[in-house]
């Protein structure tokens, strides 16, 4: 578990994805240990959103608690399962180079950034969990933290796909190792840090650009179908509710509920 | 003594000394301790609005734990995101020193807030106006958390220098921090403690939403108007 929390350390440093490490065309991430350690994640993420219905006034739904936590990993699963097979066949359709196994073993990276964020906020969803009465904040507030976990493992997803694309092109790649001059601002070797240097093919661009649009529109209306993940204190609980409505709708609802 | 003395000195001379000399945990923890102190003497005069005898007592209590208890508490749910945002832009180098930056803008703030409790008491001495008690501690804090800001840019100084995205990060913590403060001042009400109120450590109706009353008080303006 240590070694594989370490192996997301180094995604998150950077250092598994910069040019050095990515020579050989690939990240050197092992896919079942990193999907482990983003399981857990999911699960804390889960249970800090679902901490909501444990202390709500109508007294502790436990089931709702358990109904969270289970569902966020799924979330991120189906999510992938979804948009993956069509990313595959599109990447090599246009003719990029990465191989199948690469291309999971890029997303099981980026998901561990999305998951490593959401995770990391836990504590501040969990608090205001504990202290808001009110379900539309928390919905929100639920929707704002997963956009910017959803965009920061999209953005890590891009950027190294660019870099992948230096590494494997023909011409040579200058690494950005070389001393800085007097006078110039080291550049740190961020995750999502953007290297200068020829792209891949326009093609490929195009469609990891879609795809990522694709992801984050397929991860809202999946989390609608999965819902309820906070639980209304006005309804009874259910594992899922009836199928009506989208995602953004109900969005611009609640944010309106929030003025009445 | 002295020695400690000259300490706070450079803390709120903004030396780097604060933030860069020493092991990384006992100088976080150091400041902390800080934190800890002068919060306690802020809130303890505080709470004596209503009086310090019989049950009174205990209101100063429950405020001279709860400034500290805002300040820390805030600090410790808003960490972890810090840390995660901190490493994937690549400055997880520097992020011993950026929390020993932070930590010593708090205790730098609550430093000024000490200094300025004898105000309050002089306050709470000529009026006895519950509401004004309240705005006269609103404006105490306004002070303390502005001038906090100097010593908060002070001490980021090196970082920004060494590398300009620190900026961008800095504004990133007061944002979060900020918006988990809002919420943690309102749950922690009261801190003055109303005189015609029992005492209490939580209001009964302590578990709201500081931004959803601000939603519903902006809502009711605008549709009055």
């Amino acid at each position: 578990m240590l070694k594989w929390l370490k192996d997301l350390d180094r995604i998150l440093r950077g250092e598994a994805t910069n040019l050095e490490a990515l020579r050989e065309g690939r990240i050197e991430v092992p896919v079942v240990g990193l999907s482990f350690v983003i399981l857990v994640l999911g699960l804390i993420t889960g249970s800090c959103v679902g901490s909501f219905a444990v202390f709500r006034p109508r007294g502790p739904f436990f089931m709702q608690l358990l109904a969270s936590t289970v569902k966020v990993p799924a979330l991120f699963l189906l999510t992938l399962v979804v948009t993956f097979p069509s990313l595959y066949v599109f990447n090599a359709l246009v003719g990029s180079r990465l191989t199948l196994l690469s291309l999971l073993r890029l997303l099981v990276a980026a998901l561990g950034v999305t998951l490593a964020m959401l995770a990391a906020f836990g504590p501040i969803v969990a608090f205001f969990s504990v202290s808001t009465t009110s379900y539309p904040f928390m919905t929100l507030l639920n929707v704002l933290v997963f956009s910017i976990g959803g965009m920061l493992g999209l953005k890590f997803l891009l950027q190294t796909l660019h870099r992948l694309s230096l590494v494997s092109s023909d011409q040579p790649v200058f690494l950005p190792d070389n001393p800085p001059g007097p006078g110039t601002v080291p550049k740190p070797a961020g995750a999502l840090d953007k290297v200068e240097g020829y792209t891949l093919g326009k093609q490929v661009r195009v469609v990891f650009r879609c795809w990522v649009v694709v992801f984050a529109l397929v991860g809202a209306q999946m989390s609608w179908v999965l819902r309820p993940f906070i639980g209304d204190p006005n309804r009874e609980f259910e594992w899922f509710r009836a199928r009506e409505s989208n995602f953004f709708q109900s969005v611009w609802y609640t944010f309106l509920s929030l003025f009445s | 003594m002295t020695a400690y003395f000259h300490r706070l000195d450079d803390l709120l001379r903004g030396h780097s000394a604060i933030t860069q000399s020493g092991r990384v945990p006992r100088a976080a923890l150091w400041l902390a301790a800080q934190v800890l102190v002068f919060g306690v003497a802020y809130g303890t005069a505080m709470g004596t609005f209503g009086g310090v005898l019989g049950e009174r007592f205990w209101q100063v209590a429950y405020s001279a734990a709860k400034v500290p208890l805002l300040l820390l508490v805030t600090f410790c749910i808003g960490l972890p995101s810090f840390f995660v945002l901190n490493t994937l832009y690549g400055l997880r180098d520097d992020f011993g020193e950026a929390v020993r930056a932070l930590l010593a803008a708090q205790a730098g703030m609550t430093l000024i807030l000490a200094s300025l409790a004898p105000f309050t008491m002089l306050w709470y001495a000529s009026s006895a106006d519950y509401v004004g008690a309240t705005l006269f501690n609103g404006v105490m804090f306004a002070v303390a958390t502005f001038s906090a800001q100097w010593l908060l840019r002070a001490f980021y100084r090196p970082l920004v220098q060494r590398q300009p995205r620190h900026r961008w990060l800095l504004r990133a913590w007061l944002a979060i921090y900020a918006f988990v403060a809002v919420q943690m001042a309102w749950v922690l009400r009261p801190f003055i403690g109303d005189p015609s109120q029992p005492v209490q450590f939580f209001r009964d109706d302590a578990w709201g939403n500081a931004y959803v009353v601000v939603a519903n008080l902006i809502w009711e303006t605008v549709r009055r108007w």
